[in-house]
């Protein structure tokens, strides 16, 4: 599987597999932390499309240079050096990966028969949770959590740029009912964190109606048509 | 949701010929700004084959693509416009390399597509996206000129422009909009010759489009106009009952909205 290397001067600090998708920021958050000041807090995302990967900058404050050349969108080939701003890391994509780093990406063990009462050890329980949390929801992506109301799913990770609730099929949230606006509230995703824009309808953050934007913080509660959802920071 | 749409382009004070031009389609949300790069009759035909480029690779009919045939974290629609505006730069590119008296030109792009209540803003150069609420000015899009790169760098040098490789990167950026938003997009002769405040001040009180664009020109040729001018202003409008409740409790001194009381 594919692997992005952290080095510097090339010294190689971290590595890290990429299944899906990775995140690169200075913020704790991130799949591949890079603390320095010239890196935005999310940077950029690099994250499969097909057979390649490619390599986004998330509009960050002084950009991302593959090859010396700023981009704003990649598609990576093995060997690509991936710059952050005017930091002096450098992230290499190696295509090939190390086969065993592969084991990472897989659930931890557990040894029982199908059927069977297992008993997890703390240590083997607290790897299952890390890798389930993992799978649901990449690092550094924040997610609505269902806690009450009619939805399809009960958590939704925030991936993309902009996600939208209301009626609309486009909507990330989809209320469902009469007289629901199609596009309720919309949710912006940057390199600052998240805000809301209540487009229609009543929409009450933390109980209070908001009637224009609000940036969003850990452990908000978001009211809209029908639905109680709150507002989960990743990490 | 309606938008309200205003634009103007005006040669300016110095300059004997207009490089800039608007593109608007304003029933499917879709607005350009490009401000053309090399001299005389080069820019001028640069702006306009990528502005016409643009706008016929987003035709209405072709713009309803399935929300699964692209893939990343942008809307689709992002992804259609940076793909339009990377096919203009190649046929600008191409054109150049035909014509040796064009070798030289090229042009900044800045475009808006509003639908569902996102606005989709591309842009490469230094033509501008902001958006205008609650009596902020907040900018959407980053020059990509030596002087941001560099802060130390007075130049006005372009970084990145159309039509001058075979190959372009588009800055792509996506913003929910609402009723009482105003978008802006405009070339560097506004943004050099009038303070973003002035900008915001404008807005807060004319309110209507035209009339904004008209005195946002006036001022930029006032304070000089040693460049083209071009302005276009979107209003986002609310529904007929929305834009009713907002009179009615103004009449009323009921609770002030957001555009009446600017937050700061």
């Amino acid at each position: 599987m594919p692997k992005l290397i952290l080095q510097i001067d090339n010294r190689v600090l971290n590595t890290c597999v990429v299944d899906q998708r990775a995140s690169i920021g200075r913020r704790a958050d991130n799949t591949v932390v890079v603390d320095n000041s010239a890196v935005s807090g999310h940077h950029a995302t690099v994250f499969r499309d097909g057979e390649h990967f490619v390599i986004e900058d998330f509009a960050s404050k002084d950009g991302t240079f593959v090859n010396d050349k700023r981009v704003s969108r990649h598609t990576l080939r093995d060997g690509d050096a991936v710059r952050l701003g005017k930091g002096k890391h450098t992230i290499v994509f190696d295509e090939q990966g190390g086969a065993g780093e592969v084991a990472d990406a897989a659930p931890p063990e557990i040894a029982a028969a199908p059927g069977e009462t297992v008993y997890l050890g703390a240590d083997k329980h607290k790897a299952l949770l890390d890798w389930i949390r993992s799978a649901q929801a990449p690092a550094g992506v924040a997610v609505l959590r269902v806690i009450e109301g009619r939805a399809d799913h009960t958590e939704y990770p925030l991936h993309a740029y902009t996600s939208v609730i209301g009626k609309s099929d486009a909507a990330l949230v989809r209320l469902k009912g009469l007289f629901k606006p199609k596009e309720a509230v919309a949710i912006a995703r940057s390199d600052d964190g998240y805000v809301a824009t209540v487009l229609r309808g009543t929409t009450r953050i933390n109980k209070t109606p908001i009637r224009d934007r609000r940036v969003l913080a850990d452990g908000d509660v978001l009211e809209v048509g029908g639905l109680t959802l709150e507002f989960k920071l990743a990490g | 949701m309606r938008l309200r749409v205003g634009a103007r382009t005006h040669v300016g004070r110095v300059r004997l010929l207009n490089e800039d031009v608007y593109l608007l389609r304003a029933r499917q949300g879709l607005f350009v700004v490009c401000d053309g790069i090399g001299g005389g009759p080069s820019g001028e035909l640069a702006s306009r084959v990528a502005g016409d480029t643009i706008m016929a690779r987003l035709a209405p009919a072709d713009a309803d693509v399935p929300v699964a045939q692209v893939r990343g974290p942008y809307l689709p629609r992002t992804s259609l416009m940076a793909e339009a505006v990377r096919c203009s730069n190649k046929r600008v590119y191409d054109r150049a390399r035909q014509d040796p008296s064009h070798a030289l030109m090229g042009t900044t792009v800045v475009s808006a597509w509003i639908a569902g209540h996102v606005a989709s803003i591309a842009h490469v150069g230094d033509s501008r996206a902001y958006l205008w609420y609650g009596g902020r000015l907040v900018a959407l899009t980053c020059d990509h000129s030596l002087a941001s790169v560099n802060a130390n760098d007075e130049e006005e040098a372009l970084v990145r422009a159309l039509g001058r490789e075979p190959e372009v990167d588009v800055e792509l950026t996506e913003v929910p909009v609402r009723y009482g938003d105003y978008l802006v997009l405009c070339s560097d002769g506004l943004t050099r010759m009038v303070p973003e405040t002035a900008v915001a001040r404008v807005i807060r009180e004319l309110r209507q489009p035209q009339c904004i664009c008209d005195r946002l020109v006036e001022m930029a040729n006032g304070n000089g106009g040693v460049d083209n001018i071009t302005v276009v202003v979107v209003q986002v409008m609310g529904s007929w009952w929305q834009r009713l409740s907002t009179l009615w409790t103004a009449h009323a001194g009921g609770i002030p909205n957001a555009e009446a009381h600017p937050a700061d």
